[in-house]
């Protein structure tokens, strides 16, 4: 078995759990078959296991139903921020300040639930994401805004992941909390002309007040 | 009722005891059907019979032959036992009339 046929055989197996990949990879080392055979096993285990988490809601909602349409919206109010940033005045300074907010809340639990709904479908998730950051950045003609201002949400949404992913739960009062936070704001931009169809990343926050007794990650 | 690949890899493990880990009942199974199974179907059928109360799993020690890494050790539970002695029945109850199964039929024809 050559190292750098190990290597990608060790490489596949990182998409399985910690401990299958250990007992996967003892398994082949155990068994002595060429790299490509062992390759082709744990294709075909990494295949089943992600076609079982397919046949839940979770994944096809966290990455078809959040992360794509999300990414649109938010890039589009992280461009409203930045002409507001631009063009607003020391009276137009609160409002500045709500919609900040509320890109860094609608990003971080858009990222959090996003990690915390289907952890393991993830990577598709991620891509969902980038592929409209891409399209968007490739067709963006703006003279005045740089064309990173799209991606203003991008920190706080990595932030959420990263914690949706690493924390087990998140406390049903700092839920409720956060959502009727958010919703505030919203509420608070709608009234200046933010357009009807952001009600829809509130549900992010909803969601997880709704299960955040129950959330495991 | 167990399906045919379930069956086996339960007997298997009971046939190995202490021993039964994902490796040797891959083992078990080839040599003794003469068919090799996929590391994907083997860990898929043993999720799916310890969902189902069938098999318990835990991992074991790591050994030096291994590379280090631990084993995934399967126990049949007495809620196995029983679901492959039921299999098990069915398959020597529907094969008793069959021309394989009778010794003094004639021989194969």
């Amino acid at each position: 078995m050559t190292n750098a046929g190990w290597r990608a055989v060790e490489l596949a197996a990182q998409l399985l759990d910690h401990d299958e990949s250990e007992a996967v990879l003892g398994d082949l080392v155990e068994s002595g078959e060429s790299w490509w055979r062992d390759l082709l096993d744990i294709s075909g285990l990494i295949v089943r296991r992600q076609a079982e988490l397919w046949k839940s809601w979770r994944p096809w909602l966290a990455s078809f139903g959040l992360a794509l349409p999300a990414s649109f919206l938010l890039m589009g109010f992280s461009l409203g921020v930045t002409r507001s940033f631009r063009h607003t005045g020391e009276a137009g300074l609160p409002l500045l300040a709500v919609r900040i907010l509320l890109l860094g809340t609608w990003s971080w639990t858009g990222g959090y639930v996003v990690a915390a709904m289907s952890k393991r479908t993830l990577w598709l998730s991620v891509v969902s994401c980038c592929l409209p950051c891409l399209f968007c950045l490739a067709r963006f003609r703006v003279p005045s805004l740089p064309s990173p201002c799209l991606l203003l949400f991008v920190p706080p949404a990595i932030w959420g992941v990263w914690q949706g992913s690493k924390l087990s739960g998140i406390k049903t009062r700092t839920a409720i909390s956060l959502a009727a936070a958010v919703t505030l704001l919203t509420l608070l931009s709608m009234g200046q002309g933010l357009p009807a169809v952001y009600w829809v990343l509130l549900w992010p926050a909803w969601y997880l007040a709704a299960t955040a007794e129950t959330s495991t990650i | 009722m167990l399906g045919e690949f379930e069956y086996l890899l339960i007997s298997a493990a009971s046939g190995l005891g202490d021993q039964a880990y994902s490796g040797a009942i891959q083992r078990e199974i080839a040599s003794t059907t003469g068919r090799r199974c996929s590391i994907g179907a083997l860990y898929t059928t043993i999720d799916r019979l310890e969902g189902k109360g069938l098999v318990k799993t835990y991992m074991g020690p790591a050994t030096a032959q291994r590379g280090g890494r631990a084993k995934r050790m399967v126990r049949v539970t007495p809620k196995g036992v029983q679901a492959a002695k039921s299999f098990y029945d069915a398959v020597t109850g529907i094969s008793r009339g069959a021309r394989w199964a009778v010794k003094d039929a004639g021989g194969a024809s």
